[in-house]
């Protein structure tokens, strides 16, 4: 059955270190490769509020048309003192490989760690996006294949996200979708967390309407348009589904929400 | 996209080869009949052909019945028409949308370009685009709006979607189509 099956690890050899011959190459000729990627799929979404700021991912866990898990987070929180991470102020956002997404989180985190046991102060926000632009960059030529986006508060105490390539280009923005529906999710919050293409009903004609004021979105509007923008990229999406993890990060810490999603 | 007693449709005025712009002013949708309208994304020569050629057909039938064509009848013919050829397939993939002639109820589907057809009860969307717009209609589309929130909501979920994708945009058609009345608009959108 495995031959007729689509789905791209159930054709050849199961596993991702291949040494198979290649059907149609001459007798005893060996093709030795290294895959060292997978797209786990799944989605992650971030916005900054004045006083908070969102970060959420769906928690699928997919190689091909398979499921692998129906609970495995991708949103984590960065730089406690401790394992449970219950005074953490930073939460990494991570969707493409998964291993490499846990590598860069552990790789985060202990950073974090070690910055806070010689300057004896946590690290703040701009810092930490800095540095994580740094680590992806360190690895130009063999990159984490993972799309990261970076939550929390800055100085000032307003909303902050950072969004990376995997090479470490990154951003300061007010929102982010990542992953694979990003194409899905973006246009969505352009228009309704920017506003983007709303106007002042009688302002004008064309190129001369005003553009709708933009206002600072109350957290729990936030939290309905995360669940929104979500439910539609389930709808369309294969790899997106099964469970949504929400971190909210205010001045008191980090909140986490689970709600469910469909699972088919 | 379906609203109460009435459909929309509509698409942007860019005309491209791959990142380079020849048109802007370029409308992707055709008229057959009161209230039959098609939808072409694709090839732009195959887009004339096609259209031209579903004018010529619907004309045909249109002598033939002495009466005009219906939505549903007209979906068929695409459908057939496009699996004609099979194996030198028209590089299009249409949408059609339309009000019953009998029952003012709205039809709408869409079909790959080998004719294969996609019936929708909330939206059909087309072209390069495509995944920025599921995306779109799927968080903005509600069932039975009325002729003007129709409006706006297809209009927000072009807009939106068209500025996300570099291959489409320059500006929009909307077509409301209600029972004895179609209200076509056109919107300015980013010129980038």
């Amino acid at each position: 059955m495995a031959m007729f099956s689509q789905n791209p690890l159930m054709n050849g050899p199961n596993y991702s270190f291949g040494d198979a011959p290649k059907i149609g190459a001459p007798e005893g000729a060996r093709e030795h490769r290294f895959d060292p990627y997978t797209d786990n799929g799944g989605s992650t979404l971030a916005i900054a509020g004045a006083d908070f700021a969102i970060m959420a991912g769906d928690t699928r866990l997919t190689s091909g048309y398979s499921i692998n898990s129906r609970h495995h987070p991708k949103v984590f929180k960065i730089g406690g003192t401790t394992a449970d991470q219950h005074d953490a102020t930073i939460v990494l956002s991570v969707v493409g490989f998964a291993a490499d997404g846990e590598a860069l989180k552990e790789r985060l985190d202990s950073i974090c760690k070690m910055y806070r046991y010689r300057h004896g102060k946590p690290m703040n926000v701009k810092a930490c996006a800095q540095r994580l632009s740094t680590i992806l960059y360190q690895k130009r030529f063999f990159p984490y294949y993972a799309y990261a986006i970076l939550g929390g508060l800055d100085e000032e105490g307003k909303g902050a996200v950072y969004s990376y390539d995997p090479v470490g280009s990154y951003e300061r923005e007010q929102c982010r979708a990542g992953g694979a529906a990003a194409s899905l999710i973006m246009p969505f919050l352009d228009n309704q967390v920017n506003f983007k293409n709303q106007y002042v009903p009688g302002s004008g004609e064309g190129h001369a309407l005003q553009e709708r004021e933009r206002r600072p979105l109350s957290r729990n509007e936030v939290e309905i348009l995360v669940k929104d923008a979500f439910d539609g990229a389930v709808e369309r999406h294969i790899e997106v589904g099964d469970g949504l993890q929400m971190m909210v990060i205010t001045s008191n810490g980090v909140e986490e929400i689970l709600l469910p999603l469909k699972k088919d | 996209m379906v609203g109460k007693d009435c459909v929309a449709i509509a698409c942007d005025l860019r005309l491209g080869l791959q990142a380079l712009t020849v048109s802007n002013n370029f409308p992707k949708i055709f008229q057959y009949g009161d209230n039959v309208f098609l939808g072409l994304t694709g090839l732009a020569t195959d887009l004339s052909t096609v259209s031209d050629l579903f004018r010529y057909k619907v004309n045909m039938y249109r002598l033939r019945e002495e009466r005009n064509i219906a939505p549903k009848t007209f979906a068929n013919l695409v459908s057939s028409s496009l699996y004609e050829k099979r194996f030198g397939p028209y590089f299009v993939s249409p949408v059609v949308a339309g009000l019953d002639p009998k029952t003012s109820k709205p039809f709408i589907c869409g079909f790959d370009s080998i004719g294969c057809i996609d019936f929708a009860a909330d939206f059909i969307v087309s072209g390069t685009a495509t995944d920025q717009l599921y995306g779109m209609c799927e968080s903005l589309w509600e069932p039975n709006l009325a002729p003007e929130d129709l409006f706006e909501t297809i209009s927000q979920a072009l807009m939106s979607a068209v500025d996300r994708d570099a291959l489409s945009g320059w500006g929009a058609h909307v077509y409301i189509i209600e029972k004895d009345k179609v209200t076509k608009r056109l919107l300015k959108g980013r010129q980038d």
